[in-house]
């Protein structure tokens, strides 16, 4: 065990944990945001994913060593952002959430795609959500929801 | 309860090393499935756990007058997204698993982990890079065809970690990379086809062939390249390649689908090179 300090969603918080704990248990468990969905456990399906230091990771492969001293964000986190508002609105204006199990996920990996581009290509966009699993296969919708992001975004 | 070991430079790092057995965990997205366990509980490690990837003077990308570094910890999307790497290297490697894996998986780990199918493995062979290996009692360089053995075996001894992997700057006309797999994205690879080739004044003037996924560790023949600079004939390279290949069935693929498909894939790139 041992104390483990970082930034969480903007605030300095410790905590006595093993190096090798996941960080999705740390954040569910601990801390209660359980906006982070555990899917598969196995990084395939990006309904964990956060942002580490600014770069989008599956929380169920990180252990807590990776953490110490950095700065993560989660889809709580993002919420209170004005972008999440332009994401979240493009999601609901074009029925991108089924079951909404993968939504989290999605968002955080749609955040992450406006951080690297301004203007993607569909091919970009699609590569920006390939490690993201949607069972009720509602692609089309949020590739839509996605591409409106982009036409409103323009300006944050 | 099982010994997590942070260590605060590279000499305790090896100093570790030397003293002990310890589960080497750089980005964690091979051994943190392999040791996977029930939602909330801790992974199944069954010995110590020593951490590298913090460690700042293990990262990073070095370009020299004659070659580029590549230090073991290096995620592979700073590979991939790397202003000093060209696009040889930079394409197969964005090819691999998802975006948000590449954030965490490290070139390094990929080489060491040394699966059949790992991708950079097939391109490191082309480029004829070296694998720098440090332990307390000093550094070894190796060809990275001397360092891949077989399926999960390399030359690394319990001792020694990867520092960084050095590729020899060449000049290269084109290159073609085509992995095949049930999706596009974070799959494993059921066959990979890399080929790098040069154009000289009148005629090819280098070319270089490796085949990945298809037997335990990537198939290259310098010997069949050679021919083909000097008589031109796919044919006969395909065929040097086919003898070579020794795919087996399994969940990923077929025998006869991977060496069918290789061997296409090298006949149609090369036709469109020669």
């Amino acid at each position: 065990m041992r104390n483990v300090e970082f930034i969480l969603n903007g605030k300095a918080v410790s905590l006595e944990t093993s190096l090798s704990r996941r960080l999705l248990d740390v954040l569910r468990e601990d801390f209660g945001l359980t906006g982070t969905k555990e899917g598969c456990g196995e990084g395939e399906c990006g309904a964990c994913v956060v942002f580490l230091d600014g770069e989008l990771v599956n929380s169920c492969l990180v252990p807590m060593n990776s953490v110490i001293g950095k700065e993560v964000q989660t889809i709580e986190g993002l919420a209170q952002t004005k972008r999440y508002r332009i994401i979240e609105d493009a999601f609901v204006m074009a029925g991108a959430v089924q079951c909404g199990f993968c939504t989290p996920g999605m968002v955080m990996a749609t955040e992450y795609l406006v951080r690297r581009y301004k203007h993607p290509t569909n091919e970009e966009i699609r590569e920006g959500l390939s490690g993201n699993i949607c069972r009720c296969t509602g692609y089309q919708t949020i590739l839509e929801a996605v591409k409106r992001v982009f036409e409103e975004v323009e300006d944050l | 309860m099982i010994e997590n070991i942070r260590p605060d430079s590279l000499e305790e790092l090896l100093t570790y090393l030397d003293q002990g057995d310890y589960y080497v965990f750089a980005g964690g997205t091979d051994l943190m499935i392999r040791k996977r366990q029930w939602q909330g509980a801790e992974r199944r490690f069954d010995k110590a756990i020593i951490y590298l990837s913090h460690l700042a003077c293990l990262r990073g990308i070095i370009e020299t007058e004659t070659h580029y570094e590549i230090m073991a910890c290096t995620t592979q999307n700073e590979v991939a997204q790397s202003a000093i790497l060209p696009e040889y290297i930079k394409a197969p490697i964005a090819q691999m698993a998802t975006p948000s894996i590449r954030n965490l998986a490290t070139i390094g780990g990929n080489v060491v982990n040394d699966a059949s199918v790992g991708d950079s493995i097939p391109v490191f062979f082309a480029l004829d890079a070296e694998v720098v290996l440090r332990s307390v009692h000093g550094v070894r360089r190796l060809p990275i065809e001397h360092f891949i053995q077989g399926k999960y075996h390399t030359a690394l001894q319990h001792n020694e970690i990867l520092e960084k992997i050095c590729i020899p700057k060449i000049n290269y006309d084109g290159f073609f990379y085509r992995k095949t797999g049930l999706r596009k994205a974070s799959i494993l690879s059921k066959l990979s086809v890399y080929v790098l080739f040069k154009v000289g004044e009148s005629s090819m003037e280098d070319i270089r062939v490796v085949v990945g996924a298809v037997n335990d560790v990537p198939i290259r023949s310098r010997e069949a390249e050679l021919q083909l600079l000097m008589n031109g004939d796919v044919a006969s390279l395909v065929a040097a390649y086919k003898n070579r290949m020794a795919a087996s069935d399994d969940k990923r693929s077929t025998k006869v689908y991977r060496e069918e498909i290789a061997c296409r894939l090298i006949d149609y790139y090369l036709r469109e090179v020669m």
